[in-house]
């Protein structure tokens, strides 16, 4: 590939096929990270691209309120009251108040018709590192984590986003801090005092904020610190449907990002990893903040992002690089991306593709509409599948029930024949049905394609189809290497 | 049923006879052709044991998790029950075709999922040291080969050039791709990808149609494994066993996601019953699992990641019915770490023991090969003879 596709797709989304290319890439890069992101996309497979309606797209207290108003309605027709136990309600109680399909279909139109594309990727990265599963009970919580927890705090400091995300109600419910208490907290002994009231440590978030978040268990930390650290967190967050005249009593507040309360928490200085935190509700800044500039962490992250975007296997240098970065910059987001995607530039060997960055790809370089409009998201049409089961038969998902590990980013976890029988099967689809606008030959020349992908596709015959089939999965779209 | 519950000492036994056997000369790598089949259910999110096989005349239980204990569980004999959810695997229990190993574990007691799955799949010496699974290299010993029912390769199966995957595909709008598109594309890769394309060249000459659910896919895969040139293994996942929270709802329209999963385990053993036909007569099924859970409940009805868990058995090869353990005790002094249920039994042992019993390797081999443990006991004879 020539050096804007090969830098695009390492560090972006490829080029769509009608945009103009830039000349400097370092200067592309810069710009890219402070790019504006509207949520682009479509209205219906037709429209031009324009902004998602501000209507589709609802706050933090909005959502709140569509999900009471779900589970609400759910139980009146469970009741079978008010007629809600009809087929049209139940359809339309899920359509009107439900976001995941809505939030999931704006996810990959923005991958697909977003102008910040490095933006997008480094979200997806973070998305990834923070994972939110889906366990039903956060699909309306997941793409606000997402838009307002990663890309809207993409250039901001690390510990901002890691204390964003650890407090997102997605993240408080996802593992269990809901409803964990401290053992000594108010509530706690209010319900020993009771036989059927249960309140106690759930050390599930304490433990991933640990492992996966920052420092990692190479640290060497103990059950101690993992308790005391759900310690800390004890308190923080409430059910998304709670009723928020309990929630105003119990958090003095009816904001979801911001909600603690203090009957749970646990009284008095916690010791984490050898920091004192100070009890209250300023401990849980103090002990992120703490994490947020751990050695362990910055050498861990560093590792994990020049995993994703350098190399399967990083330099001992290359970590180095961007360690240097984080630490001269305090851990500013901005300074460590750029340092990571500089050596992306310059790296040689090839990076394996994740599924739907693939997908993605695919997509904007052979200018195809493979997925529905905003106004079509609950349409059934015979060859446009939801964005929901695409993903999913890609094997990839945001909104998956997953493990809070996320996806690997090394090459070794994907090679499955079903793997890769998706990927053949996904080009022959948005060949077929995605009225794709360019050509394989076209795409070539555009991309500058190597010799050896040109054989490739010339050596599966004449059909448009199977060449179109054979250049997206070649090992240079794939990111793998050649014979 | 009888108890079959076998003491510290003849387990002790077991490893001193092993270690022995470790000093002589291995006259080959296998016995000869592998005689058997072997299925392994991974249980991700670590299976509370305690709920699961609960030992109810330990006076110890109810007093540490009276509110998440289930109360209908099904007795096995004056020490051990069986929990409720597993209505398929009580009957073959009663018939002598299912046997459980209690307070067992792989030698972890970290905690972490994620170095715990990957050490139970690839079965080294410690979380990430190895590059493939163990029953990868089992199979790949005794040169026959095996298939995951899930859209990924799991670890567990990594370390056999022929093994395979099968997850059924569903996507609107394209066709089953020509195997000649397919070679011809494997050709343009370089070794490691081709090999994975020309197993998607082999796939597209067969037409399966099975339904996604775990237990539809153990019953297409015991149907595989019984015929002639099928495989010899086969691993399926089941999930959401991270009960942490709500572990048994109080509320009678829903059991709460241990019984919920649990179920499906017995569904996916039934369906490889049901696939498997009479090659159930030489099938050992186990389930594997990171680690147990606390043994008290915590403080949202739910278990806490532990230790030692249970592992479920399965299949006509077995001969000990009933539940294996080397019971260690639930109070305070005799728990690990005194929080969760100690281990007893090496479970790398039972997987051996499983592993020697259907695929014909000698122990000496799985555990220093396979597991690269030469001492590693064997305890084929508490599950084989």
């Amino acid at each position: 590939m020539n050096n804007q596709f090969s830098i695009a797709q390492r560090v972006g989304l490829m080029f769509r096929y009608d945009q103009e290319l830039p000349q400097d890439m370092e200067m592309w890069i810069k710009a890219q990270l402070n790019a504006p992101s509207p949520a682009l996309g479509i209205a219906n497979t037709y429209a031009d691209v324009a902004e998602w309606p501000e209507k589709l797209q609802p706050d933090l207290s909005q959502r709140a309120h569509l999900w009471r108003r779900y589970r609400d309605l759910k139980q009146q027709q469970r009741e079978g009251k008010n007629g809600q136990d009809t087929e049209a309600a139940k359809q339309a109680n899920r359509r009107e108040n439900l976001m995941r399909k809505k939030d999931e279909l704006k996810f990959v139109q923005r991958n697909i018709y977003g102008a910040d594309q490095v933006k997008l990727r480094l979200t997806a990265f973070w998305a990834n590192h923070f994972t939110i599963g889906n366990t039903f009970d956060t699909g309306s919580t997941i793409g606000h984590a997402i838009d307002e927890g990663i890309l809207a705090k993409l250039n901001g400091s690390f510990a901002d986003m890691l204390y964003g995300m650890t407090t997102h109600p997605g993240m408080l419910e996802y593992l269990d801090n809901v409803d964990s208490a401290g053992e000594r907290s108010e509530q706690a002994k209010h319900c020993r005092r009771k036989p059927d009231c249960q309140a106690g440590l759930n050390d599930n978030l304490g433990r991933e904020l640990l492992e996966l978040h920052t420092v990692s268990v190479a640290a060497g930390y103990t059950e101690d610190d993992i308790r005391n650290a759900a310690h800390v967190l004890a308190g923080w967050g409430v059910w998304f449907d709670e009723d928020l005249s309990a929630m105003r009593k119990n958090t003095g507040t009816t904001d979801h990002w911001n909600a603690y309360k203090k009957r749970w928490a646990e009284p008095g200085t916690k010791k984490v990893m050898g920091k004192t935190i100070s009890g209250g509700r300023n401990g849980l800044r103090q002990l992120t903040d703490f994490l947020a500039n751990h050695d362990h962490t910055i050498h861990y992250i560093s590792s994990k992002l020049c995993q994703h975007f350098v190399s399967d296997a990083p330099t001992k240098a290359q970590i180095e690089a961007v360690k240097l970065v984080w630490q001269q910059s305090d851990g500013d987001l901005q300074a460590i991306h750029t340092q990571v995607l500089k050596l992306a530039m310059t790296a040689t060997e090839p990076k394996f593709m994740w599924p739907m960055t693939w997908l993605f790809q695919v997509v904007r370089l052979s200018g195809a509409t493979y997925f529905k409009g905003w106004n079509e998201i609950y349409e059934y049409q015979d060859n446009l599948m939801d964005s929901k089961e695409v993903l999913e038969e890609l094997g990839q998902s945001f909104w998956s029930s997953r493990q809070p590990n996320g996806y690997s980013s090394d090459k070794e976890e994907w090679l499955s024949a079903e793997m890769f029988e998706r990927r053949i099967r996904f080009a022959d689809a948005i060949y077929q049905n995605g009225r794709t606008r360019r050509s394989v030959n076209k795409i070539m020349d555009r991309i500058g394609a190597t010799p050896q992908t040109r054989a490739l596709v010339a050596s599966v015959g004449s059909s448009p189809k199977d060449q179109f089939i054979a250049l997206m999965c070649s090992p240079e779209l794939m990111g793998l290497n050649y014979v | 049923m009888s108890k079959l519950t076998i003491d510290r000492r003849s387990l002790l036994k077991a490893g001193a006879a092993s270690l022995f056997l470790a000093g002589m000369p291995v006259s080959g790598l296998a016995k000869g052709k592998a005689a058997g089949r072997i299925c392994v259910i991974i249980l991700q999110g670590g299976m509370d044991g305690l709920a699961t096989v609960p030992p109810i005349g330990d006076p110890d239980l109810m007093r540490m998790r009276k509110a998440i204990s289930p109360e209908n569980y099904l007795p096995l004999n004056d020490f051990f029950g069986l929990h409720p959810a597993l209505k398929f695997y009580a009957q073959l229990m009663a018939r002598g075709d299912a046997s459980a190993v209690h307070a067992t574990a792989f030698p972890y007691t970290k905690r972490s999922h994620f170095e715990g799955q990957n050490l139970i799949e690839g079965g080294g010496l410690s979380p990430f040291s190895e590059k493939t699974g163990w029953l990868g290299r089992s199979l790949d010993l005794a040169g026959v080969s095996g298939r995951s029912l899930s859209l990924d390769m799991p670890l567990i199966l990594r370390g056999h050039h022929d093994n395979d995957n099968f997850y059924p595909a569903s996507i609107r709008g394209s066709g089953r791709p020509s195997s000649k598109l397919l070679e011809k594309i494997a050709m343009g890769h370089d070794i490691e990808a081709a090999q994975v394309f020309n197993k998607v060249a082999r796939k597209s000459e067969e037409n399966i149609q099975v339904p996604r659910d775990p237990a539809s896919l153990a019953q297409y895969a015991g149907q595989a494994m019984a015929q002639a040139n099928g495989p010899l293994a086969s691993v399926i996942r089941v999930d959401d066993f991270d009960t942490h929270a709500n572990q048994v709802y109080q509320d009678n329209t829903d059991e709460g996601p241990l019984a919920r999963q649990l179920g499906v385990v017995d569904e996916v053993i039934a369906g490889y019953r049901r696939g498997l036909g009479d090659a159930w007569d030489n099938t050992i099924i186990l389930t594997l699992t990171e680690f147990g859970r606390t043994v008290a409940a915590n403080g949202t009805l739910g278990t806490d990641h532990g230790y030692a868990s249970v592992g479920l058995l399965a299949g006509g090869t077995l001969a000990a019915n009933g539940v294996v353990a080397d019971w260690p005790g639930l109070s305070k002094k005799d728990q690990f770490d005194q929080r969760d249920l100690m281990a007893t039994i090496d479970y790398r042992s039972v997987c051996a023991a499983c592993v020697e019993k259907t695929l014909g390797l000698e122990h000496d081999v799985i555990a220093s090969q396979v597991f690269r443990q030469p001492d590693l006991p064997r305890v084929f004879d508490h599950l084989f003879t």
